[in-house]
């Protein structure tokens, strides 16, 4: 298979962007995408060009490093599956594949199709985590918890932090990856002792972050690789409502124990 | 402190944006189902509007409210829609939709046409100085002639089209946002999801088409005069 890839190259943060064209043949229809930018990089590292810097790491759908924009959109033309799991076989031969990086504000481009996620790392620090004593693990059925809590739960946990929710919104909001995270934690009991603190102190570190606010769009869910829904997206706005009413009391008593001040 | 009071007015104005549009959602319901008594003839319609002018401490604690609520939806809004804009800096130069519908991607627009076509439509049946020519008399009984006014305007095919544009604005503007207020305060459930989804597009299409009946009923003369 033959292609014409228009694909974004910046060399540093700070620096001016432009569109570069690539043809690229001898594509086998089984290369998976990154096979075929592995195949271009190896062609500019011969030539002594400077190759694509594009992330990757499991290549098996579940790490969460690749992120293109594919022909405007983010992780491709497929449903339900990241860049790595995509194959040339998708596209048309000789079609013309436009690859851009994620574009937030939040999300600067750290080089060509790299872009620094870490904003969704500070989000996590803020509060996608529970506060677990140390010594022996609890036995596995201490805690028993109902079969569609376990498995609402999970569907929730199955975000893997890519951040093609934010690379697919008009607003560039995190809205989609805060409630994932947010539902996945309020949903389980070892969740719950911190659920109010949590939801406030993951809200407040989107919006420090500079991500944008929810239009209820739902692209978000369309382009997401784990096809998270954008019911969490509700369920995130009632765990707000709820942690808002009960703020005041929250406040006085000034928990900061896990060194989060606001 | 003081920023942290201001980043939470994101998720928080949001809220408050929704509150004063469900507002003026309720209103323009109540203001189509009064109309339609245009269809009763001008009795009804002249008497609806001087029960509601001889209630004045009703009507502009109904008009303050309206205001207040249009300058908060109106301010609020602008401030997220500016804010959001700047959330991505530089644009895609490839950009294919998969999910939002028009209206979604169309808010700010339907919203800034639908406030002037509001200022038009004051400017043009409440308050009458758009049309000098409108009759601003009274009626048998002394009332005003809000009837007479109603005629006037819609057989005129440039009030037609104006007021037809405003309500595809306003049809637009609605299926969206009702939609919206579901998701926005977080009520959510397997089984109503499909009608809250189908609550934004229903509740335009009722306003939509009421207001429509009376246009064109006025304009192909179909109303009792």
């Amino acid at each position: 298979m033959k292609f014409t890839l228009r694909i974004w190259r910046q060399r540093g943060p700070n620096e001016r962007g432009g569109f570069v064209t690539y043809p690229v043949d001898d594509v086998s229809s089984d290369m998976s995408f990154l096979e075929m930018l592995d195949a271009l990089n190896q062609r500019l590292i011969v030539a002594g060009e400077d190759p694509v810097a594009f992330e990757h790491d499991c290549r098996e759908g579940i790490c969460g490093s690749c992120s293109l924009v594919i022909d405007g959109v983010p992780h491709g033309p497929d449903r339900g599956v990241t860049t790595c799991q995509l194959y040339m076989r998708r596209f048309v031969d000789g079609a013309t594949i436009t690859i851009e990086p994620w574009r937030a504000k939040a999300f600067p481009i750290i080089k060509d199709l790299v872009v620094d996620r870490r904003a969704l790392d500070r989000i996590m620090q803020a509060g996608g985590y529970i506060s677990v004593n140390t010594g022996g693990a609890v036995d596995a059925n201490t805690l028993l918890i109902g079969k569609e809590e376990a498995e609402t739960a999970m569907d929730a946990a199955s975000c893997i932090g890519c951040g093609a929710c934010v690379a697919a919104c008009k607003n560039a909001s995190a809205m989609l990856f805060v409630a994932a995270k947010v539902s996945h934690l309020a949903l389980l009991p070892q969740g719950k002792p911190e659920r109010t603190r949590r939801v406030m102190a993951m809200v407040r570190a989107m919006e420090r972050e500079g991500f944008g606010s929810c239009g209820n769009q739902y692209e978000c869910e369309a382009v997401c690789p784990k096809q998270i829904s954008v019911r969490f997206i509700a369920l995130l706005n009632r765990e707000y409502l709820r942690a808002s009413l009960t703020e005041t009391r929250l406040s006085t008593r000034s928990d900061s124990s896990h060194g989060e001040s606001y | 402190m003081r920023q942290a009071a201001q980043l939470v007015d994101v998720a928080r104005s949001k809220l408050m944006a929704s509150l004063a549009g469900l507002v003026l959602v309720g209103f323009v319901i109540v203001h189509m189902l009064g109309n339609l008594q245009v269809f009763e003839g001008s009795d009804a319609i002249n008497g609806y509007a001087s029960v509601l002018r001889d209630m004045p401490i009703f009507l502009w604690t109904a008009r303050a409210g309206l205001l207040t609520a249009v300058v908060v939806h109106v301010g609020l809004t602008v401030r997220l829609a500016l804010r959001n804009r700047q959330g991505r800096p530089v644009p895609y130069t490839l950009r294919r939709y998969r999910a939002a519908s028009v209206a979604s991607r169309t808010m700010a627009l339907t919203g800034s046409l639908l406030l002037m076509f509001i200022v038009f439509h004051l400017l043009h049946l409440t308050v009458g100085i758009i049309d000098p020519a409108a009759p601003h008399g009274m009626d048998a009984q002394g009332r005003m002639d809000v009837y007479g006014k109603i005629i006037h305007a819609f057989r005129n095919p440039l009030y037609v089209g104006i007021y037809v544009g405003g309500q595809l604005v306003l049809g637009l503007h609605l299926s969206h946002a009702v939609s919206s207020v579901f998701q926005t305060w977080g009520i959510a459930h397997a089984a109503l999801d499909r009608l809250f989804k189908l609550a934004g597009p229903g509740v335009a299409l009722f306003v939509v088409l009421g207001n429509l009946a009376i246009i064109f009923a006025v304009f192909l003369g179909w109303v009792r005069t």
